[in-house]
């Protein structure tokens, strides 16, 4: 991982450029290098002077060597990614950029080299595992650091990345004024992602307001770090899971099941509604098509009968007296053509003979309901 | 030969020179502050960067950092003003002021460090202490650690330090009341559940109520409509019927009775009785037909 920041500050790579390290050193300024130096340096002497025998000259050019060599020591380079920033007995001189460059030589000037340019990155809640089997980096869950507790006093699962980077032109800043830039970041990272949680109900973070999380959380940061002028730009805040805890996800999963739930049986009850409505306006329009039709069918039956009675009535007005008695004729006609007749002559007293004079006529009506239709 | 010994005597020279500045030279770092003691008495403080210069010897320099510094503190308990319990875990960040009372108090950072630590804690406790859980959480976390840090940065003078900022870390229920959010959270959730689960069954029904209410009044009116056609006809019927059979009503009798007996006196489920003597019979026995007087029509 590019940047893991593993050396342990911008010190990490200064080798040993001076009492940096933690705690006042109260032995005072006695860099071991010195006098390394000047021991090899007095051995050196004595090696090439085993007897004193050499010249003056000789003694010379060896010290004009000496200090030529110790002159070059002063070259560095300063890779692109990085920026320098030189020491002249400690105290901050100047800036320098990629390339080669030159300090005077050590005691008098020394220069630290920070990765101004690399992006770092620090994770709350996880850490990426790095595992040579497998392509993709393993995440290692981090419980005490991802659990946070919200507003309304629930309890949510948060993993976020911080990156940042080293503030252009506040490399002097990051350099000397803080001690832990690295670890600030971090501890400053968890202050503000619980702070921006703390102030908001579990629902909205769990919902739709990421984005506002990661404003506010980049926001507060580097309201802070500049507050203490670390010298460190925050570049990105990117939330990477925002979870009920583990212990309760099963009754947030419910409650999406719930909701899901609510959704069907509304459909299920609106495609009711769509098949129960047109139904009735089907059935609806079949009732008004009836009424129609029965309307139509009796107006023109009317008109039918209205019109055959004025067509016959036009014809008897012509000769009334025949008229009626034709059609009277005809309807008894057809009337006593289908019907059974019996005959009985009522006036036999005074009609006919008297041959059966006092006899009553028996009507069998019993009988002849019992077979109707049988003596036709 | 004298060459020699010149050169060996310049060397020699150069050698004590070298060791005299070196012990009469001190560097103060960009990061730091220096403390020149004087045979054990601090005589004065180099803040600014460079080279300086002491007695050979006698004089000792302490260089301590100016840097801003950490502090990490160990979570703790803290009871809120409800009584509820909190797992705290606060850090400080702090720069040393004074360096010649911070080495005379604390001497080194670890000293410092663990004494601000101590502080830091009963600030907490105490600022902490008169607020609820929901100020601490919620409302007024940004102010509760300043005033946190106003604290500790009074008690820290004596220490000749600075507190820049106090920040809690984290803020959180012990594991046993864990459990009982948990507990609570997953109630909620069930009662949000139901809640949506009872809804949806709600507003089903209320859909297919009004559904069921839209078709019957569809139909209702559809009906109403149709009857009201249907009326409409009739009354056609009625009045198409009065214009024609107006015209001569005694014909219209006759005409309709005829209608009537031939349609009523079906076929083979009549039977008649009929004495010969009806208009009908009016030839039956005489040709010349004459009407009876006493006969029906």
């Amino acid at each position: 991982m590019p940047w893991s920041n593993q050396g342990g500050g911008p010190w990490g790579s200064g080798g040993s450029k001076g009492p940096w390290g933690s705690g006042p050193q109260s032995s005072g300024p006695t860099p071991p290098d010195l006098e390394e130096l000047l021991r090899r340096s007095q051995d050196k002497l004595k090696s090439v002077l085993p007897g004193g025998n050499l010249g003056g000259r000789g003694v010379l050019l060896i010290l004009l060597a000496a200090i030529f060599v110790w002159g070059l020591s002063g070259f560095f380079r300063v890779e692109p990614d990085e920026q320098g920033a030189v020491l002249r007995f400690g105290q901050y001189n100047r800036d320098a950029y990629p390339g080669l460059n030159y300090h005077l030589p050590y005691p008098i000037e020394t220069v630290l080299t920070p990765k101004v340019t690399r992006v770092n990155r620090i994770d709350i809640g996880m850490r990426l595992i790095e595992d040579p089997r497998r392509p993709t980096p393993q995440i290692r869950d981090i419980p005490e650091e991802s659990l946070m507790l919200t507003g309304d006093e629930n309890i949510v699962d948060v993993d976020v990345s911080v990156f940042w980077l080293v503030k252009s032109g506040g490399v002097a800043d990051y350099l000397f004024n803080i001690q832990n830039p690295e670890g600030t970041v971090k501890a400053v990272a968890e202050s503000a992602m619980r702070e921006v949680v703390g102030r908001s109900d579990i629902q909205p973070i769990l919902t739709g307001a990421r984005q506002n999380i990661e404003t506010a959380v980049h926001d507060l940061m580097q309201k802070t770090l500049d507050g203490y002028q670390a010298g460190v730009q925050v570049t990105q805040v990117q939330l990477q899971k925002v979870d009920p805890p583990a212990q309760v996800i099963d009754s947030f999963r419910e409650v999406q099941a719930a909701r899901a739930d609510l959704v069907r049986l509304q459909n299920e009850a609106e495609t009711y509604a769509n098949q129960k409505v047109p139904g009735a306006r089907g059935d609806a329009a079949k009732i008004l098509q009836d009424a129609e039709g029965y309307r139509s069918q009796t107006v023109a039956e009317a008109t039918g009968q209205a019109s055959r009675f004025t067509k016959v009535y036009e014809e008897y007005k012509k000769a009334p007296g025949v008229t009626r008695l034709r059609l009277y004729l005809e309807t008894m006609e057809r009337v006593f053509a289908g019907t059974d007749k019996i005959i009985l002559d009522s006036g036999t007293s005074t009609q006919g003979g008297g041959n059966n004079a006092g006899v009553v006529p028996v009507l069998p009506l019993n009988e002849m309901v019992r077979k109707p239709g049988g003596s036709q | 030969m004298r060459l020699g010994i010149a050169g060996g005597v310049i060397v020699v020279l150069a050698v004590i020179a070298a060791i005299i500045g070196y012990t009469a030279l001190f560097t103060v770092y960009q990061t730091r502050v220096a403390l020149v003691v004087r045979l054990g008495n601090p005589v004065r403080v180099v803040t600014e960067p460079g080279l300086n210069f002491k007695i050979p010897l006698i004089d000792s320099v302490i260089s301590i950092d100016k840097r801003i510094l950490d502090l990490e503190n160990p979570s703790q308990e803290v009871i809120a003003s409800d009584q509820k319990r909190l797992v705290v875990d606060a850090f400080a960040r702090y720069r040393i002021k004074d360096a010649l009372r911070f080495y005379q108090s604390v001497g080194s950072i670890e000293g410092a460090n663990s004494r601000l630590s101590t502080l830091m804690n009963a600030a907490l406790r105490r600022v902490l202490g008169e607020a609820t859980l929901t100020h601490v959480v919620r409302d007024d976390r940004a102010a509760l650690m300043a005033r946190v840090r106003e604290q500790l940065d009074r008690e820290a003078a004596a220490f000749g330090i600075t507190v820049i900022d106090v920040r809690i870390r984290r803020a959180d229920l012990p594991a046993e009341n864990s459990q009982a959010v948990y507990d609570r959270m997953k109630s909620e959730r069930k009662r949000e559940a139901t809640e949506f689960r009872a809804q949806g069954s709600q507003r089903g029904q209320e859909i297919k109520a009004r559904a069921d209410r839209d078709a019957i009044v569809i139909v209702a009116e559809a009906q109403s409509k149709g009857d009201q056609m249907r009326g409409e006809g009739e009354a056609e019927r009625n009045r198409i019927f009065a214009e024609a059979f107006s015209k001569d009503p005694d014909f219209f009798a006759f005409w309709r009775s005829m209608q009537a007996y031939e349609q009523g006196l079906k076929r083979s489920d009549t039977r008649m009785v009929l004495k010969p003597d009806s208009d009908f019979f009016r030839y039956f026995a005489d040709p010349n037909g004459k009407p009876r007087e006493d006969g029906k029509k």
